[in-house]
């Protein structure tokens, strides 16, 4: 049967820490921001955005959330609209693949995806002299000119593959693993599994009612849920406020 | 004869031909291959893949790491699950550990030999030497009080003891009250926090909306500065639903530093014996304990110090520099032994590079939040950049005294104690001391493992001393890794998210009238620095957070209130 | 010296005069040229664009230049297959223009995309799905069909049809040429489509999203539309500007009237569209999917008034304008309409392109804003620069204007020219 990774990210565990974020560069090989980046051209596959329920100080209550790519289920936007098929959904994991080899550069999937979870080279990575020895060799360095996503730790898939090959697993069947993120939360906020597998407490979690997934209306079924009791905090999932002023300035 | 003709019909039948075999197009699929990366873009090392204990020394949690290494260099680090102390779980300071041997701006090169000179020259003209030790409590620690046990006068010299060195219990509470302490973001050892956190309710008292706060059970927003004030109205009485919610106990009053209501608020509720706790440290040994005392900085003699050392290699307790320079004498030699510049390198006259982690063997002592006594070493992962000094062995060598074996002879010593059990990375086991060799366990501690004592049935009840206030009241500090270096990784942190506050970055409400990005100084008394503005409405109005870092430490340490200007 | 080159009959300017007319055009094109250079060694940093603003103002001047350009394509279909002779005159000139808006469009492309070198592997895996894959099909392909229209205007040159090989090559050419602006035509359609697909198709922007027909958002007929109604107004201005700046009489009068008066025919069917396609946008598409249509206009600095600017004051009144008979034979009245008219469908560009990427999707995302760098700025002016410079080789030898002969002041003809007959009528 065919797996279904997802995540559920419970955001009244998280407390913004960035665990999630630099693990998440350690893993994929992602390059230290080059001198003249800010956080619009940043490489950040997953990103903590602090969120408000929109009131002044002192009544003004803060939460963290972690976006990362969604893994679109339903007419995957980045896949259709990629003119060299370098986006690929892979049916046996639902994880929306991104080939930095085959990419041009056009940068069209990133502005197809509604959660910007897609990143581009603006400049060749660059680490300071000695750090490329932590390289890890499971994962290629990009150049300059492509676009790059989370993969769910495709490199850590693929070694989990290899292992349970090795130990006799069928290829039809899932795998276990955990990305650099779930590994490296503290709070353990995010938790990762098969959405497929009715047991999993991903699958569980997905479906309590304080669950829920960001821009549902949009219908690209996503598989990152996230939960929380505050009621303030589900409204993140909908369309922004109109109104200007209290927009999000940090994060 | 071949004709031209001919010529024509060979090479177009060929070309045709060749356009019906794969071979023209797999030369264009894998031409794809050319323009895959080009020379300058680095590739990893391949390699076995091994897995490595350690433990982190970037704080004093000393969290339990895994680390996934290609040969015999660390990539990766990873907590140890099912630790008893970190629960697995590791800060975004430890998980990029492994890069700081590779910072830029590491300190690499320093007088040694001058150094040495001058603090010979300075004892042989019968000057008192003293070590200031940013974390006390390692073995390396006790090789510094031994050291100036060896040397006439000298004196071993640390920071305050937060809670007066005794240790917080915090799976015992009930109830936490805490004065803008970071409790959930970086307080004692995160994975310890985080798996008492069901436990207890949280009451944080505190200007800005921190992490802290924002995850608190009750957040109490006071005007800036007025934290202590109350606490101090909690403890006359004034708040009764504060005073109820105290009633649920055990209950853990927090603050920044030991102030005299935290004191009797702790005292009060009956804090003492039950949520802080006295802790008796790792056992060192016999020949050990005509070591010279620990002496708080502020208890030295002004002007009575000629010849100063300090070792900031772990980073800890910063105190301010216009502080401890109170205490030099007018010749003074001042000497610091650091990874950075940008502690009290930038007040030495000498400065001399050391390992960072985790290229040295070390050891790092118990955290505020564990009850017992803990011994766990950071192996060496890598080896110590060429031109580094141990400071230990430096020290060691002006007394005299031999340090070689220091930490395998505090091993030892732990072992001989048979108290507490060794808990084992690779394998999740714990064994009893008491089963255990002196060899096996010394063994065990470098593959990795984490001896942790049994609580003391006879421990006395703790003492709190209550302290005053040193730092500028409407400044909230962000802790950040104390003065020491954070990976280039940060950068996702910092530059290029802003999730976190990079070092001279200042949060500001929108309402002070600065810009997002703007550049602005950040004035005290002691002088200014110059800073870049992040807007933030979680900070109310007056207020400013800053990130630590030791020359924010100098100018806000001592003083009433700090503002920021345009520059 | 170069007079053999220059058509016979018509007057053009001494050379020495030509070259400094060309001066501050090719430093222009040598500064442009540097930035894009800049661009394709030091890669995108050199540029504003981010991650928010993953295309900034080369998409946006790329769609607006081949939605003018578009003048080519619909000039053609209108002359070869709807058999309107008299937009004879403008077919040239037309032609020119549209290879120029073309060829730099793709230069343009060629250093916005982050690997230049793997252009190719769109027509090596291409992904049907795509409405940019379609759009690289086909602007390759009418690139390729403008060029060979390009040909003949070459190749009537006075100095090459003295070689016969050229003349007859010209002479068969000319028989493709309903084949060419039938297929012109037919790929016009569909990329000037596609490039209104692109933003329609993005389920992920309810700003930019549209239904549509099967596969094709309404945005893929409004760009069409557009294109068509703003091509002959485009002309329209090109060929008064080239009139004023040669100080010739290039076409008869009659020729602007009907170019003024196909264009707002066009551009009020466009306008009637574009009417009931915001009207669906906001009441159904929209809200569906999330979204209500208000709040995109609450964002400063893009309220409702960029939605009333696009459809009726760059819509609605050039059209009237352009189909009033009284006012279109108004020199002043017809070209402010034509002029209105391509700033509406720069308008409409803009809003697609830029305003789709400002507004913000996430509820904690903030409002955008982007402004070009030089180096952007730079690279599409040797764009402008490159296209006055071919505009200008190919007025200086080549007949674009064939009417301009009959137009010109009768004056007896020199003494040179008269010796200089030789075969053919030119």
């Amino acid at each position: 049967m065919n797996a279904r990774y997802g995540m559920t990210i419970d955001i009244d565990r998280c407390n913004g820490c960035g665990a999630c974020m630099v693990a998440c560069a350690v893993e994929n090989n992602i390059p230290p921001a080059h001198a003249g980046a800010n956080d619009r051209k940043g490489l950040t596959w997953i990103r903590v955005y602090k969120v408000d329920n929109g009131k002044e100080y002192p009544e003004r209550r803060s939460a963290f959330v972690p976006v990362l790519c969604q893994q679109c289920g339903n007419e995957t936007p980045c896949a259709h609209v990629c003119p060299q098929q370098a986006v690929d959904v892979d049916p046996k994991t639902g994880v929306v693949g991104q080939m930095p080899e085959r990419c041009l550069g056009c940068r069209y999937c990133m502005a197809a995806c509604p959660y910007h979870a897609r990143y581009f080279n603006w400049w060749d990575p660059a680490w300071p002299k000695g750090m490329e020895k932590t390289l890890n060799p499971s994962v290629a360095p990009r150049m300059r000119g492509v676009v790059e996503k989370c993969n769910f730790c495709h490199g850590r898939w693929h070694e989990a593959r290899q292992r349970a090959a090795a130990g006799g697993l069928a290829a039809s069947e899932p795998v276990d693993y955990v990305p650099a993120c779930v590994e490296a939360c503290p709070a353990g906020a995010i938790r990762f599994g098969n959405l497929n597998d009715a047991t999993t407490e991903v699958a569980r979690k997905s479906k309590e009612p304080d669950s829920f997934r960001l821009l549902e209306k949009l219908g690209t079924d996503p598989k990152i849920y996230y939960h929380s009791k505050r009621d303030w905090v589900k409204t993140i999932a909908e369309a922004p406020r109109p109104g200007a002023g209290k927009e999000n300035v940090r994060g | 004869m071949t004709t031209r003709r001919d010529l024509f019909k060979i090479t177009g039948g060929a070309a045709v031909g060749a356009l019906l075999t794969p071979a023209p197009w797999r030369m264009i699929t894998d031409g794809a291959l050319w323009s895959e990366n080009w020379p300058g873009i680095p590739r990893p090392a391949r390699g076995e893949i091994r897995a490595k204990f350690t433990n982190c020394t970037l704080c004093p949690a000393g969290c339990a790491m895994k680390a996934r290494c290609v040969g015999d260099q660390p990539i990766s680090l990873a907590g140890v699950a099912g630790h008893p102390l970190s629960h697995g779980a590791l800060c975004p300071f430890g998980i990029a550990g492994h890069h700081l041997p590779y910072h830029p701006e590491r300190l690499l090169s320093g007088a040694v030999e001058d150094a040495a000179a001058a603090i010979k020259k300075g004892i042989g003209e019968g000057g008192r030497i003293a070590v200031f030790d940013t974390r006390p409590g390692r073995t390396a620690s006790w090789t510094y009080r031994r050291a100036m046990a060896s040397l006439p006068g000298g004196l071993y010299l640390r920071p305050q003891a937060a809670l007066n060195g005794n240790a917080v219990d915090l799976s015992a509470a009930r109830t936490v009250l805490s004065f803008g302490v970071p409790l959930l973001d970086g307080w004692g050892t995160p994975g310890n926090v985080i798996q008492a956190r069901g436990n207890f309710r949280l009451i944080q008292v505190e200007a800005i909306e921190s992490r802290t706060a924002a995850m608190a059970d009750l957040w109490l927003p006071t005007n800036a500065g007025e934290e202590r004030a109350m606490a101090s109205i909690i403890l006359n009485g004034g708040m009764d639903h504060i005073a109820r919610e105290l009633e649920n106990g055990p209950v853990l009053v927090l603050g920044p530093e030991d102030w005299p209501e935290i004191v009797e608020l702790n005292r009060k509720y009956g804090a003492l014996g039950r949520t802080i706790v006295s802790r008796r440290d790792a056992p060192v040994p016999d020949t050990w304990k005509d070591a010279a005392p620990e002496m708080e900085w502020a208890d030295a003699a002004e002007g009575s110090i000629r010849v100063l050392l300090i070792d900031e290699t772990a980073p800890g307790a910063y105190v301010p520099w216009h502080s401890l320079e109170t205490k030099l004498s007018r010749d003074a030699v001042v000497v610091a032994f650091t990874a950075t510049r940008d502690g009290y390198a930038r007040h030495a006259q000498f400065s001399i590079p050391t390992a960072v982690f985790p290229e040295a063997l070390d050891d790092i002592p118990a955290a505020v939040d564990s009850p017992a006594g803990v011994f766990r070493l950071s192996t060496s992962l890598v080896p110590p950049a060429a031109g580094t000094i141990d400071p230990a062995m430096f020290i060691a060598r002006l007394a005299g005294i031999d340090a070689a074996s220091a930490l395998r002879d505090r091993a030892g010593a732990i072992c001989r104690s048979a108290r507490g059990n060794v808990f084992h990375y690779a394998d999740s086991k714990s064994t009893p001391m008491k089963e255990m060799k002196a060899d096996a366990f010394w063994k065990s501690l470098n593959e990795g493992a984490c001896w942790i004592d049994d609580l003391d049935p006879k421990a006395p009840a703790p003492k709190l001393v209550a302290r005053a206030a040193t730092r500028a009241s409407n400044v909230s500090l962000v802790e950040t890794c104390g003065a020491g270096l954070v990976s280039p990784l940060f950068s996702k942190l910092h530059e290029e998210s802003h999730v976190r506050l990079a070092r001279h970055e200042i949060a500001l409400n929108p309402a002070g009238g600065f810009h997002d990005g703007e550049r602005v100084a950040l004035q005290t008394d002691c002088g200014r620095i110059a800073m870049t503005v992040l807007l933030d409405p979680s900070i109310p109005p007056g207020s400013i957070q800053a990130a630590t870092g030791a020359d924010v430490l100098d100018l806000c340490g001592g003083v009433t209130g700090a503002k920021v200007v345009r520059i | 010296m170069d007079k053999e080159f220059i058509t016979r009959g018509v007057k053009r300017c001494s050379g020495g005069k030509f070259l400094l007319w060309l001066t501050p055009w090719v430093l222009l094109l040598a500064f442009g040229l540097f930035s894009a250079a800049l661009v394709l060694i030091k890669g995108l940093n050199q540029t504003n664009m981010d991650n928010r603003f993953a295309f900034g103002l080369w998409i946006f001047l790329d769609l607006t230049v081949i939605a003018l350009g578009a003048g080519a394509f619909f000039t053609g279909f209108l002359l070869y297959i709807l058999k309107i002779d008299d937009l004879k005159a403008v077919i040239n000139s037309a032609v020119v223009i549209g290879l120029v808006c073309y060829s730099g469009a793709v230069c343009v492309l060629a250093v916005d995309v982050g690997q230049p070198l793997r252009a190719w592997f769109t027509f090596w895996y291409p992904n049907v799905h795509s409405m940019l894959t379609e759009v690289t099909f086909c602007i390759s392909c009418y690139l390729t069909v403008l060029a060979i229209e390009y040909l003949p205007i070459v190749l009537k040159n006075r100095r090459l049809r003295e070689v016969p090989s050229m003349l007859v090559f010209e002479h068969e050419l000319h028989k493709l040429i309903y084949v060419l602006a039938g297929v012109g035509t037919f790929l016009s359609f569909f990329h000037q489509g596609s490039l209104g697909g692109l933003y329609g198709v993005l389920r992920g922007r309810p700003f930019a999203f549209r239904e549509g027909l099967a596969l094709w958002p309404s945005t893929f007929f409004l760009f069409i539309i557009s294109a068509a109604a703003v091509g002959p107004s485009f002309i329209l201005l090109t060929t008064w500007l080239v009139e004023k700046i040669s100080r010739k009489k290039l076409v008869k009068p009659e020729v602007p009237g009907l170019l003024a008066r196909i264009s707002g025919l066009m551009l009020a069917v466009y306008v009637l569209a574009k009417t009931v396609d915001t009207l669906v946008w906001l009441n159904r598409t929209s809200p569906e999917r999330g979204f209500q249509g208000w709040q995109y206009y609450s964002w400063r600095p893009f309220g409702t008034w960029i939605l009333f600017a696009e459809i009726v004051v760059f819509g609605l009144v050039p059209a009237l304008i352009l189909l009033s008979p009284k006012l279109r034979a108004n020199a002043g009245w017809r070209l402010s309409a034509a002029a209105m008219a391509c700033c509406g469908v720069a308008l409409n560009r803009f809003v697609m392109t830029v305003q789709t990427l400002a507004l913000p999707t996430l509820s904690f995302d903030p409002f955008m804003s982007y402004y070009p760098s030089w180096q952007e700025v730079g690279t599409f002016l040797a764009v402008v620069a490159y296209g006055v410079l071919v505009y200008s080789f190919s007025f200086r030898y080549f007949q674009l204007f064939p009417q301009e002969r009959d137009l010109r002041v009768q004056t007896p003809p020199q003494r040179e020219e008269r010796e200089l007959i030789t075969a053919g009528r030119y």
